[in-house]
């Protein structure tokens, strides 16, 4: 009885997330993009089907993208897309965290920098000469995601995000429950589908420690898996590195390739394993 | 043979699927009481009438929301009560249920506390926060069969005055047993009379005689852990401590996997399992 | 039962066009890999080697919708699979489903792999040699379990009935086979160098270090439960209509190589080291289960090991374990 105060656990207590009320029967939710392609934003509108039950359901106060007045305040959820790499996008995101109660990063770039935080990769004289800050008078930042900036509530991830999680979770918070995030690896689902497994045929598919939900769609089309959804709890990358080199790739080629999507949120120590192949930076 | 196997061919076709019940399917149900225990705990009465053991469990199931196992904390057999805390979503809608709503269950599972067994016993009954509601089971029982048992001693804590489950039974429990109270933080604006600690230091200060007695346990696992220690040092062996435990489940019935303690499933072969049954504590 | 016949190898594929046309005829295909599909051309199929994935989820199905919720009441939308006529079935994947029998059949009945497993029809293709070099099916105590066996012997193939519903539906094809007064022996199930697993009880080594390789090099990924032709556990999940009041309870299979395995409401994780879940597999399928069953759950196939990424060939690993 040495570990007094772990007796009785933290209570997890309930988790309070906006719901609809009698007096309230419609939550409020936002839909906005930072810096990025729009595609996680599209991915919301890929739900043709169901668009007309979903504003029936939700009063859709913002989505600038396809609105045109919008009321940007009082948010119970809000979706981000995209990450910061503006002073411009930084004031954004702060003015709308202070006006929101849950936030949600929507897709990789809000989640974990993506494809545009490949640049923190690279030397600025690479790139320097094709900033834009002198002719539009953007003021650039590092490009980072969005929980290096403010608190985030749920993520829903991928490049892009699959358009039935944006439904499942809208249906969730509609009926007043907490989404499940997905911490399955893409295996999961892929082997369900009755896939060839790719890396047996040599290709550098970083599906087993990937993060899954996305029901294994680029393998079901005969395309590896590059890691969009990020690194799962539970990725045993020394193993999946160790796997890759055995295939023939190199140290420089795994680490570029599991840095395109899981970018800067890869876990340091996984970093560490890529430092024996001492390549800049 | 081919000519006997025809017919059995045809009979075996009709004999399954259709006939079988189904395991899955629970039944409507309705709440008949909602009071509030504590912030995050409740009780929840339902209209079934069910026969069950105590430290039996039932599948509650909210349409949209999903299914969670939930301990019985009643032994009435006229009403089921069942007392939850707030972890999750499927304890989170359940706390909006109030008289008159519907909700279904599917159940009683698993085996209970073996109080029948045990008669002649003296009963020592150990309980940490929320694991206090499956004791309330055989405390009830007993109750209804005092007789059959020695010396009973309740040893209850949780982690302040606020947490402590059913305080309206505490005098009724006090007149008739050995009750023991304990919290592991009084804030100095309570009323709050008995210890101050943890409840295996209750215990350790306690006399209990070791022959002739059980002990039933439900808590956190460290705490049941802790206690079992303990109950060792003062001279009790694993057979005469029963513990129950908690493991994530989806069927109930023995299919799914997820409760297992190594070969043990915790939903048919418990969740009240005798200490040496798994082994000791798990985890 | 013992009764014999035999078949003219060249009755094999009117044989089975012959099914086709009655019944769902599935068996071993190759497409990019081989595997076990509804088939109508009998050319299609392919006995060379071993499916990569198991019968399984002909009978326990990887998607079920086993509750539907209308808004007031909870209906069940069971159904009946076709009559299906399995072929070219391994001694292995045949054990496997009569493993899978016993799980869902065994205490409370699962109605739902009642439904998909009634109406099939097992025809059995033994093993000449062993079609891959992970099968370690001779460690195991395996069963005659078929409905109809097909041996390979050259010009005809030996078929061996193995229950009524087998008898009954040779009677309905019988013009392909001849009958026979032969009766299969243990030479003829023997297949040769597939008693790899040295070690028939295990229960001695779960403190073992040699794990710990085969840990590390462990990916998590539940290929080897997906693949196994006896894993069966499954969750149970709640898909909520977005359009009205209506909810359907989805089963799915699961895989105790999962953290999320064993997580509760809360977030606490029982069996979280990824040595234990290991293990916990590898117990389950060659201890725990013959503790309550009287045989283990393996049956030696070896999917789990060909289909793993890294290769992890426990069977070897328990072997080199020192004492």
């Amino acid at each position: 009885m040495t570990e007094q105060t772990q007796v009785h656990a933290a209570p997890a207590g309930p988790v309070f997330w906006p719901k609809p009320t009698d007096t309230n029967p419609k939550l409020r939710v936002g839909f906005f993009g930072l810096t990025g392609c729009a595609g996680c934003q599209l991915s919301v509108l890929f739900n043709e089907d169901e668009i007309l039950r979903l504003v029936e359901i939700i009063d859709v106060t913002a989505f600038p993208f396809v609105r045109e007045r919008n009321i940007e305040r009082d948010f119970d959820f809000l979706f981000v897309e995209g990450l910061v790499a503006s002073r411009n996008d930084l004031e954004t995101l702060q003015k709308l965290r202070e006006r929101t109660k849950v936030l949600v990063a929507l897709g990789a770039c809000a989640h974990t920098g993506c494809v545009p935080a490949y640049r923190n990769f690279t030397l600025k004289e690479n790139y320097e000469h094709l900033l834009y800050v002198k002719d539009r008078g953007i003021e650039d930042i590092n490009p980072s995601p969005v929980d290096d900036y403010v608190k985030i509530d749920h993520t829903i991830p991928g490049c892009p995000p699959d358009k039935r999680e944006i439904l499942s979770f809208i249906t969730d918070i509609v009926g007043g429950n907490k989404p499940k995030t997905f911490n399955n690896p893409v295996c999961i689902e892929c082997r369900r589908n009755n896939n060839a497994c790719l890396l047996e045929s040599g290709k550098p598919c970083l599906g087993p420690v990937t993060r899954g939900g996305c029901n294994a769609v680029c393998v079901n089309g005969g395309f590896e898996c590059w890691g969009c959804r990020g690194l799962t709890d539970d990725a045993n990358v020394p193993a999946m590195v160790k796997l890759l080199e055995e295939k023939g790739y190199s140290k420089e080629f795994i680490r570029d390739r599991m840095r395109m999507f899981a970018g800067l949120k890869m876990p340091a120590e996984v970093e560490i394993i890529f430092r024996a192949a001492n390549n800049k930076p | 043979m081919e000519t006997k196997s025809k017919p059995r061919a045809r009979t075996a076709k009709k004999a399954i699927a259709l006939t079988v019940s189904n395991p899955f399917m629970p039944t409507e149900c309705k709440v008949t009481k909602f009071e509030r225990q504590t912030t995050d705990t409740y009780t929840l009465k339902l209209s079934a009438k069910l026969v069950h053991e105590p430290g039996q469990f039932v599948q509650v199931t909210l349409p949209r929301v999903g299914e969670c196992p939930i301990s019985i904390s009643s032994y009435s057999g006229e009403e089921l009560e069942l007392n939850i805390k707030q972890v999750g979503n499927m304890t989170n809608a359940l706390a909006e249920l109030r008289k008159g709503d519907t909700v279904y269950i599917r159940g009683p599972y698993g085996k209970g506390y073996p109080v029948k067994e045990l008669k002649g016993n003296n009963l020592i009954m150990i309980g940490g926060g929320c694991g206090i509601a499956p004791l309330k089971g055989i405390i009830e029982y007993v109750e209804r069969h005092r007789a059959d048992y020695g010396k009973i001693q309740l040893f209850f804590g949780c982690r302040t005055p606020e947490d402590l489950l059913f305080k309206e039974h505490h005098n009724r429990w006090k007149d008739k047993f050995d009750l023991s109270l304990s919290v592991d933080q009084n804030p100095a604006n309570t009323c709050f009379e008995g210890n101050v600690g943890f409840v295996t230091a209750m215990l350790e200060k306690a006399s209990l005689e070791k022959d002739g007695s059980v002990a039933f346990m439900c808590g956190p696992p460290k705490m049941m852990a802790a206690a079992a220690q303990v109950l060792h040092a003062k001279g009790f062996h694993d057979d005469q401590i029963f513990v129950s435990a908690e493991r994530l489940m989806y069927c109930a019935i023995g299919k799914c996997c997820h409760c297992m303690i190594r070969e043990k499933f915790t939903c048919i072969d418990g969740p009240v399992f005798r200490y040496d049954e798994i082994g000791g504590i798990q985890e | 039962m013992t009764a014999a016949y035999s078949m003219n190898r060249a009755n094999l594929n009117p044989f089975l066009s012959a099914i086709a046309g009655d019944f769902e005829l599935i068996a071993p295909v190759r497409t990019d890999i081989v595997r076990f599909e509804a088939v109508s051309d009998p050319a299609k199929i392919c006995l060379d080697e071993q499916p990569f994935f198991p019968l399984k989820e002909f009978f326990f199905r990887k998607h079920e919708v086993i509750l539907k919720f209308d808004g007031k009441r909870f209906t069940a939308p069971l159904k009946k699979a076709p009559k299906r006529v399995f072929f070219g079935v391994r001694r292995c994947d045949l054990n496997g489903v009569l493993h899978q029998d016993m799980v869902f059949s065994s205490g409370v009945a699962d109605p739902y792999y009642a439904a998909q497993r009634e109406d099939s029809l097992l025809i059995g293709f033994h093993c000449n040699e062993a079609p891959s070099e992970h099968c370690f099916c001779g460690s195991l105590d395996l069963k005659d379990f078929h409905d109809l066996m097909f041996f390979d012997r050259g010009e005809a193939y030996l078929v061996q009935v193995g229950s009524g519903k087998g008898a009954a539906f040779l009677k309905k094809f019988k013009k392909f086979f001849t009958a026979s007064d032969y009766a299969v022996t243990d030479e003829d199930r023997f297949i040769e160098g597939v008693d790899k697993l040295k070690v028939k009880d295990i229960s001695g080594v779960y403190d073992n270090p040699g794990w710990k390789p085969m840990v590390d090099a462990c990916l998590s990924c539940g290929a080897c439960t997906t693949l196994c032709p006896t894993c069966y556990c499954f969750e149970l999940r709640e898909v909520p209509s977005l359009q009205d009041e209506s909810s359907e309870r989805v089963r799915e299979w699961s895989s105790c190589q999962l953290k999320e395995f064993t997580k509760v409401s809360g977030g606490f994780v029982y069996r979280e080291s990824r040595e234990d879940r290991f293990k916990h597999r590898i117990f389950h399928q060659l201890d725990y289960f013959k503790e309550k069953n009287g045989v283990n759950l393996c049956v030696g196939c070896g999917r789990c090991i060909t289909g793993c990424p890294t290769r992890i060939d426990f069977v070897t690993g328990i072997n080199e374990m020192k004492a």
